[in-house]
């Protein structure tokens, strides 16, 4: 390796080292706050790193990983969720389990692995990737280890990313066995040419793999388990599996599935769209009839993969910039309602039923505003993140021809203000009589910053989006 | 003499449908585990069957790897089922609710 290949690596590197770092300071002295100081340092290191060499042209090192544009922009954007994610934990944690320093390690070590996998460019670099990031996660659902829902929802995600990994790796074999090289451009060419003669072995392999990614995003049919792990693990955690895990899952079907000609390849196109359909229609279905909150937000997550996917079907440079600028407006909302929802958690249990935010206005008003803020952005109303996030998609979508994919974004976000709005209409609704009340303690600094800045950055995005989607045009270049 | 490629790919793709018949079937969460080993180590197999053809040690590698995260997987599986087990005292995940 060459010195420029390690300054390609810059943030990965900052990243590892707070990782060491965090270790041997829980090792040496448990600290709550040290730990906190220490696991920001590193993500804003490694933040800067990502600044100062984001803008150099791509580089492949050694043949695993390339270190692009694309890579950087998605290193950004999984540093800055992990960040939020710490500073929203602080408190939480505090309060939920005694000694919690480990939990900004494991933060630290699945965010690591998701950076690979946005980065990865070669099957073995995706895989451990992947892996880092999975078994990180399993840990970070179960970690409030008193409460039984979210040891449960531990051991469910175990199951179902274990199942979903094996799907990938026996797709990603077959696939190796036809082609002969485990680098993505080798295979994405490989497909590219065989146009709509594509070989037994290489059609199984590449069904097994979407079925993989199907797990891993949470497309409908492979949803099965996602509300319960939502509702079980605890409120930080499930904001980071919604924003983190699931943008890298998005950065490496950019990197595995962009450069594919969609028209030559019709069955890949007709997989990828009737599940992108049908997780929009049940998503959205089953999300009606909800009354937990962290419920809802799970469904209206696997009906956002749909509306993604939207975006990402319609093929060609839109494709790619409104993919990347969803999944951006999708962390940025996914962030702040889960952030409300972990400032509103009390020691025992998180806020989760309609009840618990019955009210809210009266109560805690700055707190109801946000979290209107961010509902209204998931509905895709104007201002918004979101708002911009939907319209670039049917922007692209209607380039792309895909009419009755549109027709469907149009009506199911139609139908999921319903189930946004009830949680508003609750919010405004006189207070219950005899509810257990929030923390009267109040919205911890760490917590009201991270949702001032999500509040801020969604109204900006939504109001301004020039800025956002220069610097994506130029990832896409 | 080489084994055949369809030979390995037969014999990697039953013990993968073996293992999704064990994960998705057995009341026991040990034996869900024992069912999500058998499908990565299929996965290993028709990993080590493609890398004999390609004659690359590629294949060899991954094969390596997926053993390791396996072990790693079910190193905190098992600690997530005692924790289980502790409170429930069972391992039937349809009584675990």
């Amino acid at each position: 390796m060459q010195t420029a290949d390690f300054t390609a690596l810059t943030p990965l590197l900052l990243l590892a080292a707070a990782i060491a770092a965090v270790m041997l300071q829980i090792a040496l002295k448990r600290s709550h706050i040290l730990t906190i100081v220490l696991t920001l340092a590193g993500l804003i290191a490694a933040m800067l790193g990502v600044l100062a060499v984001g803008d150099m042209p791509a580089r492949q090192v050694t043949p695993l990983v390339t270190m692009d544009r694309l890579a950087f922009f998605f290193i950004g954007l999984i540093l800055t969720a992990t960040a939020a994610t710490a500073l929203l934990g602080c408190r939480y944690w505090e309060h939920a389990v005694g000694q919690c320093e480990e939990y900004y390690l494991l933060l630290l070590v699945a965010a690591l692995g998701a950076c690979v996998l946005a980065a990865a460019h070669h099957f073995a670099a995706f895989f451990i990737g992947l892996e880092i990031l999975s078994i990180s996660l399993f840990t970070l659902m179960a970690f409030a280890r008193r409460r039984m829902a979210s040891v449960e929802a531990g051991l469910k995600y175990l199951v179902l990313a274990g199942i979903s990994s094996a799907f990938l790796l026996f797709g990603i074999a077959l696939i190796y066995a036809d082609v002969g090289s485990l680098a993505f451009p080798i295979w994405t060419a490989r497909l590219q040419a065989a146009g709509e003669t594509v070989s037994p072995l290489l059609l199984i392999g590449m069904g097994m793999t979407v079925i993989g990614v199907g797990f891993k995003l949470a497309l409908v049919p492979f949803h099965m388990w996602t509300a319960d792990i939502y509702q079980g693990a605890p409120a930080p955690t499930t904001a980071f599996v919604a924003t983190v895990s699931k943008s890298a899952m998005v950065a490496l079907l950019l990197r595995l599935f962009a450069p594919v000609d969609f028209t030559a390849e019709p069955a890949l196109f007709w997989t990828l769209a009737i599940l992108a359909f049908a997780s929009m229609i049940v998503g959205n279905i089953l999300a009606l009839r909800q009354d937990s909150v962290k419920r809802i937000l799970a469904y209206s997550s696997i009906a956002h993969m749909g509306y993604l996917l939207v975006a990402f079907l319609s093929g060609g440079p839109a494709a790619i910039a409104a993919t990347v600028f969803y999944i951006t407006a999708y962390t940025i909302t996914v962030l702040g309602a889960f952030g409300v929802v972990t400032v509103l958690s009390r020691t025992d249990a998180d806020a989760d039923s309609m009840s618990d935010f019955q009210g809210l206005f009266f109560s805690h008003p700055w707190l109801a505003g946000v979290f209107m803020a961010m509902l209204l952005s998931l509905a895709g109303i104007p201002l918004t993140a979101g708002f911009i996030g939907k319209f670039y998609a049917i922007t692209a979508g209607a380039q792309g021809g895909i009419w009755w994919l549109i027709i469907t974004l149009v009506l199911t976000s139609a139908a999921s203000l319903f189930y946004y709005l009830r949680i508003v209409v609750a919010m405004f609704s006189p207070p219950l009589e005899n509810k257990t009340q929030p923390p009267a303690a109040g919205i911890s600094y760490s917590g009201g910053l991270v949702l001032t800045v999500m509040t801020v950055l969604l109204i900006w995005v939504g109001s301004a989006p020039g800025p956002l989607i220069d610097l994506i045009g130029r990832i896409t270049q | 003499m080489n084994v055949p490629l369809t030979h390995l790919l037969t014999l990697a793709g039953g013990l993968f449908f073996i293992g999704i018949w064990c994960a998705v079937t057995r009341r026991n969460l040990i034996m869900v585990m024992l069912g999500i080993e058998i499908m990565l180590n299929a996965a290993a197999l028709a990993f080590v069957g493609a890398s004999l053809r390609w004659q690359q040690m590629e294949g060899q590698a991954v094969a390596l790897f997926v053993l390791a995260i396996a072990a790693a997987e079910v190193s905190v599986g098992l600690a997530l089922i005692i924790c289980i087990y502790r409170r429930y005292r069972t391992l039937d995940p349809a009584k675990v609710q």
